[in-house]
């Protein structure tokens, strides 16, 4: 069977660092897949040229057997690749509810037709799927509320419900764990667990370790741009080389 | 709230519009029996058009359009040399005269639409002011400073229109039929779109939507709805000159919709009403020779005490979307639909 | 030949005035990242108080462009104290440098330019004013087989003087040193010491007092001075701001200056009423070419 997203010997270099180099990593569908790797090792750019906002300068992505580098981020999130980002980048000035809906807007992808009356359906469509989204990460009372105004933590469940909003196959998930507390982390872990048990692929990007290693199937190591180990999360553990890697760099 | 709680209030507000925009003012204005009153209701509706289509590229969208009047002015004119020149009537030249400029717009829309924030507000800048040096100076066409006077009043198959109250009314039946086409635009999904993209562009392309096509729809839109407005004005004005059209209407138009709240619909209408009314009242009052510098303070207060403008986008687009039910009609329809199950709790 | 040198030096020095009014947006721009509207304003309120002293001392050109230069650095100032101060109400740099705080200062600057102009338009009438006529600067210079009046001169000359004053004062001085220091990065300055509110209010002053200079030596070298002179050289220089990236002054003179040598050299080939439509075509070229203007460079502020 052919991997559900698949890069082949993908690389980037910016100037003369090679960001990205040579790496070759596939997924299934229904893994959650952790992706993990000292600072500055290439996960986001990686990410970047998964989703399409950096072109790669060599290799292929493949979602599906068809190849999408190349393609514009819009084209490559309607093929079904959802995102969140690192930073959290909410539309602050709109409400809950609306912020949601943009990723159910890409999904539809509706244009100036949309407020034609056949084609009312389709914002139907857009309102059931935002609400289911916002239902699953817990949001639905705070969906009036302007997205400037909920809590930090909330934003990021927000985030993760505009990129399922967007139904996707494949939601790539960077850093959600980043800022939370100890609590926040573990809610977070039940939370992405149960939408792996819901039958969704996830690749999930991560600083915290116990995070990564308590629920993935599958831990990608990357450092210095390169894919150095691929495995269960104990041989991950086990390995030398990424031992070294960790130590390494954060000395 | 129950589905016929929400369909009532929508009727009730349609209701409340229509009955003022077609019968209480036309009834105020015949009280006040003068027909240049007649004349300064039509310039507030084409300017509330002009705001609105500004309002959707601008307040929606975030594109900062210093270049409005450039559309309008195309409108203006493409009317204006219809009806002297091929004598087409007025109901050939409006559509006309807005798709000149809707396609006008889109063709500035190609090259300048991967430009960001000031750039592309530059870029409009510029073409803005290249259409009015050619309207100044392109004497055979435009008439150059002197302008282009119509003759032959409104016709619509042969129904003269050009009477104060004929003519009010159908300005009044256009300027309504355009703004509920920006409304429904701006206030449905397709403005959560529009509005994704002035928030956050990249990320916005990230969830799917497709940014630049966006642009360029709502830029071309704008520009459509302006050059109707530019034709409404050529006809009720009974004459156009690039006077009409410079910097300082688009100027005009952009603190319109600032003063009301940018991306607010009825709020850009409320400035319109403002900044062309004021100037009316004031010299009513013998304060003419103050009223740009009146004109100038008010916008200062209000950008000093009322940041979000006068009506902001918050409130604007929560009241439209009860009252009218585009979108997600009432607030608490969540609680109806999902019951027990959704308080998941995962904070 | 003689025809085109001649359009060369009238372009330079209609590019140096480009240039001095591009600076006060450039270095505007920096600090706050926001467009000021009414500069254009500042130009006029120069030419103007220019105007005024001529009538009531006539005292030597230097004098009046030391005090035009002066009285622009202070209308800078009030114009910073009322349209910008007081949206800067909270010193992050989310906030110093956000898009509300953008949106609201270009309206609270267009504002005030409304009424700074409609105010000088009551109180001069909305005509053209003849400055004295001996005091004008047109007295026509050979150089050579080119003619050219000694007004091209003088604000050549009195622009680069300007120009290499600004240089020391950015290069060699405290308040240049936090104004660049403020225009890197606020936030850094604050925290280092640099007081950035007045460090502002001088980026007004120095940048204003060089819009106003430019009004009177225009209005000197026309004759002539009008309420909204200031509309097309303040496009003009924003144009020159953009092209050249924004917050580059190298930039934004190159850039001032090409447009105004371009602008005097099409009269060469079209008629004059179409010179500014070539300023305009110029930069939409350039922007289409350049998304972030000629010297934009990779910093991305806006």
């Amino acid at each position: 069977m052919s991997a559900f997203l698949e890069t082949l010997q993908l690389g980037r270099t910016f100037g003369g660092l090679k960001a990205v180099d040579d790496v070759s990593i596939a997924i299934q569908q229904g893994e959650l897949v952790g992706l993990i790797g000292p600072n500055g090792a290439g996960k986001t750019t990686l990410f970047n040229l998964i989703s399409g906002f950096t072109a790669p300068t060599s290799g292929e992505v493949r979602l599906k057997g068809e190849r999408i580098d190349g393609l514009t981020p819009h084209d490559i999130a309607q093929r079904g690749i959802g995102r969140t980002f690192q930073n959290l980048r909410i539309f602050p000035n709109i409400s809950v509810f609306d912020n949601v809906t943009v990723g159910a807007i890409g999904h539809e992808n509706i244009g100036l037709g949309s407020i034609l009356p056949w084609q009312k359906a389709k914002s139907d469509r857009i309102t059931q799927k935002s609400f289911e989204a916002l239902q699953a990460v817990g949001l639905l009372e705070e969906a009036d509320q302007l997205a400037a105004n909920i809590s930090y933590g909330k934003r990021k469940y927000l985030e993760i419900a505009r990129a399922l909003a967007m139904q996707p196959d494949l939601l790539i998930l960077d850093e959600p764990a980043a800022g939370l507390n100890e609590t926040e982390t573990q809610h977070l872990a039940s939370f992405i667990s149960r939408l792996h048990q819901e039958g969704r692929t996830i690749i999930l990007i991560e600083h915290d370790m116990r995070l990564v290693m308590s629920i993935c199937q599958r831990v990608i190591v990357l450092a210095s741009g390169r894919k150095i180990c691929d495995g269960t999360p104990d041989m991950v553990q086990k390995d030398t080389g990424v031992l070294e890697a960790y130590l390494g760099v954060d000395e | 709230m129950n589905a016929s709680d929400t369909s009532h209030h929508r009727w009730l507000w349609t209701g409340i519009i229509l009955t003022g925009l077609f019968v209480l003012v036309p009834l105020l204005l015949s009280l006040a029996g003068r027909s240049y009153f007649y004349q300064i209701a039509n310039t507030i509706m084409i300017f509330a058009l002009l705001a609105a289509s500004m309002h959707l590229v601008t307040g929606v969208a975030g594109l900062l359009q210093l270049g409005h009047a450039a559309f309008y002015g195309i409108g203006g004119y493409c009317a204006a040399l219809l009806a002297t020149h091929f004598k087409l009537s007025f109901v050939v030249t409006i559509p006309l005269a807005g798709m000149m400029a809707g396609l006008i717009a889109f063709l500035v829309a190609v090259p300048t639409m991967r430009l960001v924030s000031i750039y592309f507000a530059v870029a409009t800048l510029g073409i803005g002011q290249m259409l009015h040096v050619i309207t100044l100076n392109w004497v055979p066409v435009t008439k150059g400073p002197n302008g282009i006077l119509l003759f032959g009043g409104m016709k619509v198959f042969d129904i003269d229109f050009s009477k104060p109250v004929p003519a009010y009314y159908l300005v009044a039946v256009i300027v309504a039929a355009c703004i509920y086409v920006i409304h429904c635009l701006s206030h449905s999904y397709y403005g959560n779109a529009l509005r994704a993209l002035r928030e956050d562009d990249q990320c916005a392309d990230a969830m799917g939507i497709n940014t630049p096509r966006l642009k360029l729809e709502s830029f071309t839109v704008s520009g459509f709805f302006a050059g109707v407005a530019g034709a409404l004005w050529a006809h009720t004005a009974g004459y156009i000159s690039p006077a009409d059209f410079n910097f300082n209407v688009s100027i005009l138009i952009l603190s319109m919709v600032v003063l009301g709240g940018l991306g607010s619909l009825p709020g850009s209408i409320l400035g319109a009403i403002i900044l062309i009314g004021l100037p009316e009242v004031l010299r009513e009052f013998k304060a003419g020779d103050f009223r740009n510098i009146i004109i100038g303070i008010v916008l200062f207060g209000v950008i000093l005490f009322q940041p979000r403008g006068l009506i902001g986008e918050v409130s604007a687009l929560d009241f439209i979307r009860n009252q009218f039910g585009l979108g997600r009609k009432a607030k608490n329809d969540a609680n109806k639909t999902d019951g027990k199950q959704m308080r998941v709790g995962w904070l | 030949m003689d025809y085109y040198l001649q359009q060369l030096v009238i372009g330079l020095s209609l590019g140096m005035v480009y240039a001095l009014v591009a600076i006060g947006f450039t270095l505007i721009f920096g600090v706050l990242n926001v467009v000021n509207f009414a500069h254009g304003e500042v130009y006029t309120i120069g030419a103007f108080v220019g105007l005024l002293i001529f009538v009531s001392f006539a005292p030597p050109l230097v004098v009046v462009l030391l005090v035009v230069l002066a009285v622009g650095a202070m209308t800078g100032v009030g114009l910073e104290r009322f349209a910008f101060k007081p949206f800067r109400r909270f010193n992050d740099e989310a906030t110093l440098k956000s898009r509300a705080m953008r949106e609201a200062t270009l309206m609270s600057s267009l504002a005030l330019s409304i009424v700074a102009r409609e105010g000088i338009e009551l109180f001069f009438g909305s005509q053209f004013q003849s400055l004295p006529l001996k005091h004008m600067l047109n007295s026509p210079i050979k150089i050579g087989p080119v003619t050219i009046v000694d007004g091209d001169l003088i604000i050549f000359g009195t622009s680069f003087l300007m120009l290499a004053g600004l240089q020391f004062v950015l290069k060699h001085t405290s308040v240049g040193l936090s104004i660049r220091a403020v225009s890197n990065n606020p936030l850094g300055a604050r925290y280092v010491g640099v007081n950035t509110d007045r460090t502002i209010a001088w980026t007004f002053a120095v940048g204003s007092g060089m819009g106003a200079v430019a009004g009177i030596l225009v209005g000197l070298y026309y004759g002539a001075i009008f309420p909204a002179m200031g509309f097309t050289p303040g496009i003009k220089a924003f144009v020159a701001m953009v092209m050249g990236g924004l917050s580059s002054i190298p930039g934004a003179v190159v850039c001032a200056l090409i447009i105004g040598i371009s602008e005097a050299m099409s009269s060469i080939f079209v008629s004059s009423v179409w010179q500014d439509l070539v300023a305009y075509a110029f930069l939409i070229i350039t922007l289409i070419f350049f998304p972030r203007g000629i010297f934009g460079g990779a910093r991305e502020r806006v």
